[in-house]
This record gives C-alpha cells, sequence and structure tokens, in this order.
C-alpha cells in the first residue's frame, strides 16, 4: 500500500524504482572498499578506512531509525554494550570473537527491547531528550560503575585481536580491514534492501505522518521499535568490531562526542536517502583527517564548515545535485516562480 | 546526619539554582520562538564571562554596570547569530542541531584562542559570610541570587507587560496565527534569540566572579539547563524555576549520601522518569 | 539517485588515495620529526596546549643553537602535534598519522590516561619511544618497555610528602581527599590513601567531583562533615583546585591544606585568592618565579610567559624537561635509533630544569621507565610560592 502518487508531498524517489539497482549501488561500495588495498597499504589510510566503514555501519543504522522519526541519541551506548559484552566475553570467559561478534550485538539487541520501548512512549524532541538522558546513565554506568567488570575511569585494556578462523589470522590491519569491509557491506545490502521493501516504504510513511499511518493500519510502534532493535543490533556489531580493533575500551568511546559526529555524518550526508550516511561518513571522516594538519585550528574549522555546509545543503549533501539543479530550473523560468512554484519537489 | 547538615545541604542545592534557571529560561525561550535547540547556548554564558573578566577584572568598571555590559553584548552576539545563521532554520530541528553543534565549536576554539586556555580569575565583588542558625551562606551566593530573580521576574515582566514581549508569547504560541495578526516574525525570532543568549550571558556574568572564566565552562550549565527545562516543562517560566530548585535540591542532598557519578545519573533518571509520566514537564502546559 | 551515493563514494576514495599517495617534497637538511599528542580543545586543553607549548620551547632553543648534533650529522628538529580531543579512538587515529605517515620514531607528550593507552596499542608493536605525562597506573610496565612517563606521579610523590607532613606537622591526624572522577583522579587518590594509610593516618573523605564542576558547597558539606584535620586537593586541576580552596574556606575549613598533584600554583593563587591560598603545600608543581630555582628555569618562565602570555605549569616544564632528556640521550648515542637511545636513557643521571634526573621505578611498575627528579615541597606564602624541602628519589640518593 504505497502512497498514492497524486497527494501533494510525491512519494520517496524509492517508491518508483525497481528493486534491481539499490544492489547496483551496494556493489559500487563493495567494489570501492576492495580496490582501497589495492592502491595503498599504508597503515594510516587503512586505519582511516577501517574506521569509516565502521562509522558507516552506525550511520546507516542510525539513519534506519531516522528514517521512522527516531533521533536516537542512545545509538552509540549500544555499540558501547556490544563492545564490553565481547571484550568481557573473550577476556574472561574464552569464548572466541567469532562467536562474541554475534553474542555482543544480541545483547546490544536484546537491552535495546526494554530501553526503546520506554523511550517510543514519547516522540520528537522528547524523544531525542529521553534517548539523550539513557545515553549518559549508561556512559556513567561503564565509567563509575561495577569497575572490576568495566575497568572504571581507567578503562578496560589488553583486549586481543579476533582469533583465527579457518586458518586465517587477523593480525594486521588489513586483514582487519577486510573483515569490517565484509561487515559494512553486508550490512549496506541489508539496509538497502530493507529501505526498498514493504517495510521501508511503510517506514518512511511513518516518518512523514505517522497518525496518518496508522489510521491506514500501520501498527507504528511496532515498526519504531523494530527499527530500534534491528538499528541497535547493528551497533552492538560494530562495537565488537571496535573492542577487538582498538584494543581498548574507555566510557568516553561512547559519550556525546562519538555520537554527536555520527548524527553530523548523517545529516550532513541527508536523511533522505540511504546514501546520505555513506557521502556524509565517508567526506566529514576525510575532512577531519585533513583538519589535523591545523592542529590548534582544526576544531574551530570543522565547526565553521558544519555551520556552511549545512546553509547551503539544508538537505544534505546526497541532494546537492538535486537542490542545485532546481534552484537553476527557478532561475530559469521566472514565470514559474510567479506562479507559485517554490523549492518543494 | 543532624538535621543542619541536611539543611546545609538543601541550602547549597539551592544556592546556584536561580542562574541556571537564567540559563534554562534563555534556551526554552529560543525553543518556544524559533522551535530550535541551540546547542551553542553555554557558549553565549561563557561569553558572558568574558565579557565580565575583561571590563570588570581588567579594565576596572563596575561589577553591576559590567554586568549590564554583558547582558546587552551577548544579546546582540545573539541576534548577529540568529540573523547569519539561524533564521532559516526555524522549524527544522535536525539542520539547527547541527548548525549549533558547529557554532559551539567555532565559539569554544575561537575562545581559547583568543583568551588563551587557562582559567582566569574574576576578583569577588562581594565578599563575606553570613552565619545564621548554624547555617553557612556566602554573601556572594546571596547577592547573585538576589540579582538572577530580578532578571527572572524582570524577564516575566517584559513577556507579559511589553508589546515585544506579548509578540514573543504570540509567536511562541501559534506562529501562523501570529504572522496573521501582522507580527513581524523576523523580528520577534532575532530578538528572541537575542533575549535568550542575553539570559545566558547574564548568567555567565553573575558566576565569573564565583567560578573564574574558561573557554569549556559553557559545557555544565547547559546540561543543567536541559534537566531543568524538561523537568519544569519546554517553554513554561514558573516550571523553569520549579525544574531549577528541584534538580538543585536533588543534587544538593544526592552529594551528602552518594558519589558524583551516582548524583549525576539521579539527574538523568529524573529526566526519564518526568518524560515518561509527564512529558510535557511538571508545569509545562502551552 | 540512488546511485550516485555509491558512486561519489568510490570517487571520494579514490581522490583520498590520490592525495595520500603524493609524497612530500624531499628535503635538503636532515630533519628529525617528533610528534607531540595531547587534548587541544575542550576542556582538557590546557594540558595539551602546555605540552605543545614547552615542546615548542625545546625545540626552537636547539634549532637556534643550528640544530641537533647527532653523531656526524646535524638535524632540525621538526614538531607535529595533533589534537585528540581527550578521545582513545581518536588518539588511536593520531598516533597511526604520526607514526606511519609523518614517520616518528619519537612521540614526547601526551596527557589524559585513557588515551595513553590507546596509543600504546599503536606505538609498542612499531618501537616507538612514548613519553607522556599521564598519572595510569597501568601506563608503564615491562610489557610495554618503551614508554616512559615524563613527570613525577603521584605514586613517587605521595609518599615523600606525606612522610614530611608527618614529621613536620604531627598534630595533623585526619587528611581528606579529593580528585575528579576520572583516571588520574582515581589513581591519585588511591596513592594518597595508600600512602595515609602506611604512615598511620585517619583517611577522613576520599572523594570524586565529575570534572567541570564549579560549585563544590556540596562536596564540601559531606567532606567537612567529617572533620578533617587537612584537605587535599589531591589531582584537582588548578581552576577547580582554587574553587575547592576557595569554597572551603568560606565554609569554614582553616585548616592546612595540599594539593599533592599541583601543576600550576600561580593560577590558584589568582583563583582561590591570597587568604585561601596561603599555606598549600604542594609537593609536584615547580614555580618558575620562585626565588629557590636556577637561572635557566627563572628564563624559560619569562621566554615562556614573553610568547604566550600565560604563565607556564608543570606541565609545560615537564615537557621541555622530557626533549631535553630524549635529544641529550640521542647525543649520548650517538644515534636516532630507539634502540641506542633507550639504553643511553637509563645509563645515568641527565642535568635538566628539574636538577638531577634519573630513570627509575621498578619496585612500583616493574620497569625503569619513571622520570625521578628532587621532589620540590612548596608552600604558598602571601600569594607567592616558596620552596620549603626537598626529597629525594632513593635513585638519586647515591
Amino acid at each position: 500500500m504505497a502512497p498514492s502518487s497524486s497527494k501533494a508531498a510525491s512519494p520517496p524517489p524509492a517508491a518508483r524504482r525497481g528493486a534491481g539497482a539499490p544492489a547496483a549501488g551496494v556493489a559500487l561500495v563493495a567494489l570501492a572498499a576492495a580496490t582501497l588495498p589495492l592502491v595503498t597499504r599504508d597503515s594510516y589510510y587503512l586505519d582511516v578506512a577501517t574506521t569509516i566503514l565502521m562509522n558507516l555501519t552506525l550511520t546507516m543504522s542510525f539513519r534506519l531509525q531516522v528514517s521512522t522519526g527516531q533521533i536516537n541519541m542512545a545509538h552509540i551506548s549500544f555499540m558501547g554494550i556490544g563492545a564490553y559484552a565481547s571484550a568481557l566475553l573473550v577476556t574472561r570467559v574464552g569464548l572466541s570473537f567469532w562467536a562474541t561478534l554475534w553474542i555482543g550485538a544480541l545483547v546490544a539487541a536484546a537491552l535495546a527491547v526494554p530501553i526503546g520501548s520506554v523511550a517510543l512512549r514519547v516522540s520528537g524532541p522528547y524523544y531525542f531528550l529521553i534517548t539523550f538522558a539513557f545515553s549518559e546513565v549508561v556512559r556513567l554506568v561503564f565509567n563509575n560503575f561495577l569497575e572490576g567488570w568495566f575497568g572504571g575511569p581507567s578503562g578496560l585494556v589488553g583486549i586481543p585481536k579476533p582469533d583465527r578462523l579457518l586458518g586465517l589470522a587477523f593480525e594486521g590491519k588489513l586483514e582487519l580491514y577486510g573483515l569490517m569491509a565484509v561487515l559494512c557491506v553486508g550490512v549496506a545490502l541489508a539496509f538497502v534492501r530493507l529501505e526498498y521493501s514493504r517495510f521501508g516504504l511503510t517506514a518512511s510513511a511513518i516518518r512523514q505522518a505517522d497518525l496518518l499511518a496508522e489510521t491506514l493500519g500501520v501498527d507504528v510502534f511496532r515498526y519504531k521499535l523494530t527499527t530500534f532493535v534491528l538499528g541497535s543490533f547493528v551497533a552492538g556489531l560494530a562495537g565488537v568490531f571496535f573492542a577487538h580493533f582498538r584494543q581498548v575500551l574507555h566510557s568516553s568511546d561512547f559519550g556525546l562526542e562519538p555520537m554527536v559526529l555520527l548524527v553530523v555524518f548523517t545529516v550532513i550526508g541527508g536523511t533522505g536517502s540511504v546514501w546520505g550516511p555513506v557521502v556524509g561518513t565517508v567526506l566529514m571522516t576525510i575532512a577531519g583527517e585533513l583538519l589535523r594538519e591545523l592542529h590548534h585550528y582544526e576544531i574551530l574549522v570543522f565547526g565553521a564548515v558544519l555551520i556552511l555546509t549545512m546553509l547551503w545543503a539544508p538537505e544534505g549533501l546526497v541532494a546537492l545535485p538535486a537542490t542545485v539543479r532546481r534552484l537553476l530550473r527557478m532561475r530559469r523560468s521566472k514565470d514559474a516562480r510567479a506562479m507559485g512554484v517554490g523549492l518543494a519537489p | 546526619m543532624s538535621i543542619d547538615l541536611l539543611v546545609q545541604a538543601l541550602l547549597n542545592g539551592f544556592g546556584l539554582a536561580m542562574v541556571y534557571v537564567l540559563v534554562a529560561l534563555g534556551l526554552t525561550l529560543i525553543f518556544s520562538i524559533l522551535e530550535i535547540i541551540n546547542f551553542a547556548h553555554g557558549e553565549f554564558y561563557m561569553l558572558g564571562g568574558y565579557v565580565t573578566y575583561y571590563v570588570y577584572a581588567l579594565f576596572g568598571l563596575n561589577y553591576f554596570a559590567t554586568l549590564g555590559l554583558a547582558i546587552v553584548t551577548v544579546g546582540l552576539a545573539g541576534v548577529v547569530a540568529e540573523r547569519l545563521i539561524f533564521h532559516d532554520l526555524r522549524g527544522k530541528a535536525l539542520n539547527a542541531f547541527i548548525v549549533s553543534l558547529g557554532l559551539l565549536w567555532v565559539m569554544q576554539a575561537g575562545a581559547q584562542l583568543a583568551f588563551g586556555v587557562l582559567d582566569k580569575p574574576v576578583p569577588s565583588a562581594f565578599s563575606g559570610i553570613v552565619r545564621m542558625l548554624g547555617l553557612v551562606i556566602s554573601l556572594e551566593r546571596l547577592v547573585v541570587t538576589v540579582c538572577a530573580i530580578v532578571l527572572i521576574v524582570g524577564l516575566y515582566l517584559f513577556l507579559r507587560l511589553s508589546r515585544p514581549g506579548r509578540a514573543m508569547r504570540a509567536v511562541a504560541q501559534d506562529a501562523d496565527v501570529a504572522a496573521l495578526q501582522g507580527v513581524n516574525i523576523e523580528a520577534v525570532s532575532a530578538l528572541g534569540f537575542g533575549v535568550g543568549c542575553a539570559l545566558a550571558g547574564g548568567a555567565g556574568g553573575l558566576l565569573a566572579p564565583l567560578f573564574a572564566v574558561s573557554p569549556a565552562m559553557g559545557a555544565l550549565p547547559v546540561v543543567k539547563a536541559f534537566i531543568i527545562i524538561i523537568v519544569g516543562g519546554m517553554g513554561s517560566l514558573p516550571g523553569a524555576v520549579l525544574g531549577g530548585l528541584l534538580l538543585g535540591g536533588v543534587e544538593g542532598l544526592g552529594t551528602l549520601f552518594m558519589g558524583s557519578a551516582a548524583v549525576n545519573i539521579l539527574g538523568f533518571l529524573m529526566v526519564i522518569v518526568v518524560l515518561l509520566v509527564r512529558p510535557r514537564g511538571l508545569v509545562g502546559g502551552a | 539517485m540512488r546511485i550516485r551515493g555509491g558512486t561519489a563514494a568510490v570517487v571520494i576514495m579514490a581522490l583520498a588515495a590520490a592525495v595520500g599517495t603524493a609524497t612530500p617534497g624531499a628535503t635538503q637538511d636532515k630533519t628529525l620529526t617528533i610528534g607531540v599528542l595531547g587534548p587541544l580543545s575542550g576542556g582538557a586543553a590546557s594540558y595539551g596546549v602546555e605540552l605543545v607549548r614547552g615542546a615548542e620551547m625545546k625545540v626552537e632553543e636547539i634549532n637556534k643553537a643550528g640544530g641537533l648534533k647527532v653523531g656526524n650529522d646535524v638535524y632540525r628538529i621538526k614538531l607535529v602535534s595533533y589534537d585528540h580531543k581527550a578521545l582513545a579512538a581518536d588518539a588511536a587515529t593520531a598516533a597511526n598519522k604520526l607514526v606511519f605517515q609523518d614517520k616518528v620514531k619519537y612521540i614526547i607528550g601526551n596527557a589524559v590516561g585513557a588515551t595513553c593507552n590507546a596509543v600504546q596499542t599503536v606505538t609498542e608493536p612499531e618501537k616507538v619511544l612514548f613519553s607522556f605525562v599521564c598519572w595510569g597506573t597501568n601506563n608503564l610496565g615491562p610489557d610495554k618497555p618503551h614508554s616512559f612517563r615524563a613527570m613525577l606521579s603521584q605514586w613517587e610523590v605521595a609518599e615523600p610528602f606525606y612522610r614530611w607532613v608527618k614529621d613536620k606537622h604531627p598534630q595533623i591526624k585526619r587528611v581528606a581527599a579529593i580528585s575528579p572522577n576520572d583516571t588520574s583522579g582515581k589513581d591519585t587518590n588511591t596513592a594518597v590513601v595508600k600512602a595515609l594509610k602506611g604512615l598511620g593516618f585517619e583517611v577522613a573523605a576520599d572523594e570524586y567531583y565529575e570534572r567541570g564542576t564549579k560549585d563544590f558547597y556540596p562536596i564540601l558539606t559531606k567532606i567537612l562533615a567529617t572533620k578533617p584535620d587537612m584537605l587535599d586537593v589531591a589531582a584537582a586541576p588548578p581552576g577547580e583546585a582554587g574553587l575547592i580552596l576557595k569554597q572551603a574556606r568560606e565554609l569554614g575549613f582553616k585548616g592546612p591544606k595540599g594539593w599533592t598533584a599541583g601543576v600550576n600554583p600561580v593560577t590558584v593563587i589568582g583563583i582561590a585568592g591570597k587568604e585561601a591560598a596561603e599555606g598549600v603545600w604542594s609537593p609536584a608543581n615547580i614555580n618558575v618565579k620562585s626565588d629557590f630555582v636556577s637561572a635557566t628555569v627563572r628564563r624559560f618562565g619569562e621566554e615562556y610567559e614573553r610568547r604566550y602570555k600565560e604563565v607556564p605549569g608543570v606541565i609545560a616544564v615537564a615537557n621541555y624537561a622530557a626533549f631535553d632528556v630524549f635529544t641529550k640521550a640521542m647525543q649520548d648515542a650517538r644515534s636516532l635509533d630507539t634502540d641506542k637511545v633507550l639504553a643511553a636513557l637509563t645509563q645515568k643521571p641527565f642535568d635538566t630544569v628539574w636538577g638531577k634526573l634519573v630513570l627509575g621505578g621498578k619496585e612500583t611498575y616493574g620497569i625503569d621507565r619513571q622520570f625521578l627528579y628532587p621532589v620540590v615541597i612548596s608552600e604558598i606564602r602571601d600569594g607567592k610560592v616558596v620552596d620549603i624541602a626537598q626529597v629525594l628519589p632513593t635513585a638519586l640518593k647515591k
């Protein structure tokens, strides 16, 4: 039951396409990820690329939640839950990374059910604030409580890298990069298919007008909770990888600063498209790394870049070509403007 | 645990609550009029602190005159920020979030580069301790609280009685209807943002002699402000006052019995409970 | 539309790879690149900025004098500093950049405990010498032979300090300690409590506050209710330490005060006010304006203030001294090879702004990687910092 195209707000571009093309987009990203190691084996570039891929899984899952109208500020907390869960299971219980990868994500998803159910009792800015409050509570717990488990303000150190799988070792930067690439592409594929499926259309309808969607028979709460839990599962997955990639965990890795960066990547990229987070994460991470050269001025310039980008590309960078075209069209047809054509698509 | 101790703890908590209420009121005013949350609000508080440092501590102008100057200067800075950056973002919460984040970084890093990175002391305008009934009340904090109350009452009267104030309330209630009635939304937005920042700047000036000034000093007051307006209710002045007292009381008493992290968690739990039980806040209605 | 995002991603990654693999221009003179990490923004910025400034001052001194002569070569030192914003993950990436892109073999300067652990995951496997001022206990160890702490930590200082207190001020029996709630705060309070218990003091209170707090009335009310004889602001940074002292006085505390992990006494005096700062003992800071320091230190302080318009704290001096020690070790080793320099570092004492300095700490950390120099106990008198006692670490007593 796709929203009818005769309504004032046209349906999301998704509805007009078929299902095969998005997979091609994922294939392109997979190809890009695969070619990087052929171009460079530099440890620093691999490190940045691995971080980008990891952030991609986080921003894509965050964006899934945003597509149902949820700005979930606790997203990073579920990354932390997965991370600490895996770190503890591997170092204390002796489980293999390949098991804790899924267990950690499941723990995150399991905790997402009660937290999400509570958070979803409110919406809009209140939802934003309640998830922020939850994320601070989780961070404070990691930082100060159960020190025997979480390491207190000093954090956890000495987390081992992933153990061997089918004879393949994961000690080097290249192997870890490869692992994250596989995870990321898998997640991207899942999300792209979801976006263009019935689930995705319904989610988009909810974001645009949830009361209306409800009258059309959509169980809004169930959809929102599903995206919350699903997103948290993926965040947990990223968290497990993070723990064994960096080998050091600290509560600050799961606090407001990294969460805010995820929001920045997603919004700057554009929340309207499943590719928004990809563009945003890649471009802003690279910009951030380039800005390191400015030492003292890094944060100042980064802030200015944020302001300017948001003002010039309010719908996100991924929508920039479309916005520019519309502006040009408006310029060319003054009559159309006189008739009342505006910036709406 | 003696009664004296408990009362002193409660008093400690209330002591500076009114100043944080000022910060909260600025935030909630901006939210009501422009429907956005300004994450850089704490940086305007910081600006007020530095104006006070340079004009009062270094230059030597009378403290109250400096306070007035801080309020006006930061208010103007707010108007400039609104005109340059925020006015197109009315209602676009997510975009405003990113933009205000960028502004936060620009202002904080800029302050560090311009003013230096160390804490700068500001001499107390009033010193002395008042001791009564076994309780300790610092004269400085008493004066600061009184000033904050004066500003809060001033704001209340401004919103209730003056034309621009009533225009702001109209826009806060329903911008479209207000526009139809001839209210200049652009002017009200700019003024509202300016007044909101001015309140933060005033709070910064009030607390500068107590706490010294540093580029990152705006971070904590803004978190408190958020908790206050959620608990009290967004858009409600009496709600903010109540929220401030509640938060202050909880923190003051809580510190007696538990560690600082637990007290912090308590504040956030308060937020969660209020959002679940009465999302509009204890007093919030509109 | 949906493919565009994917295409953009490909183009961007290709561009990035192309930009990155372009090599910098070849150097004419020999250059020695040394890295500095730290929080250059946010609440902890004063640590990072001081680290960079201390480094800059020493490097400029060396370069102005014609460069660093190591063996038969002369090197111009180039400093590369990055901001890790006090985030562990950021520090790891920045360390990767320093080690693999800037190709440094020495990272001299870092602060904030959690970031030290993160950087070590990069520097230890690559045998990069890493010197920091982080106070985390687990930052040094036999499993981290390339890591050094360039500044006395609470483990070196708490015991001699309280031994002196017990000796000179036997009327003090109950001590209360307060620190920020993070790695250095936790470790400092732990060290202080251990020293106190070992020497027979009573621990009246062992409290923490969230970094960034300015209103200490609630926590001071709790602490003062335990009736301590002495208040130790332990690991509180200068701004917060000054506020705690000021507010403690307002609340009626007039007893002796200590600052076990103090770093910048001048700021404390400014913020606490002369009255509240009167009599504060501190075993860890250096006062560049004191009558007791050498002419070199005085000059360093004046030059620093001229350049940066702010008074240097202990961390700036510490990194200045660290650069001094490492470059001298390079000269002793007649090589930039990290194994040889490592050996040279542990050979003999060095003459630095602190006085005689030697590497030690095996009893505490299992390996000699802690810079040890005389512990100078100072007291604030009438708004000025006065050195009143000196305690030599055992390693220097020979």
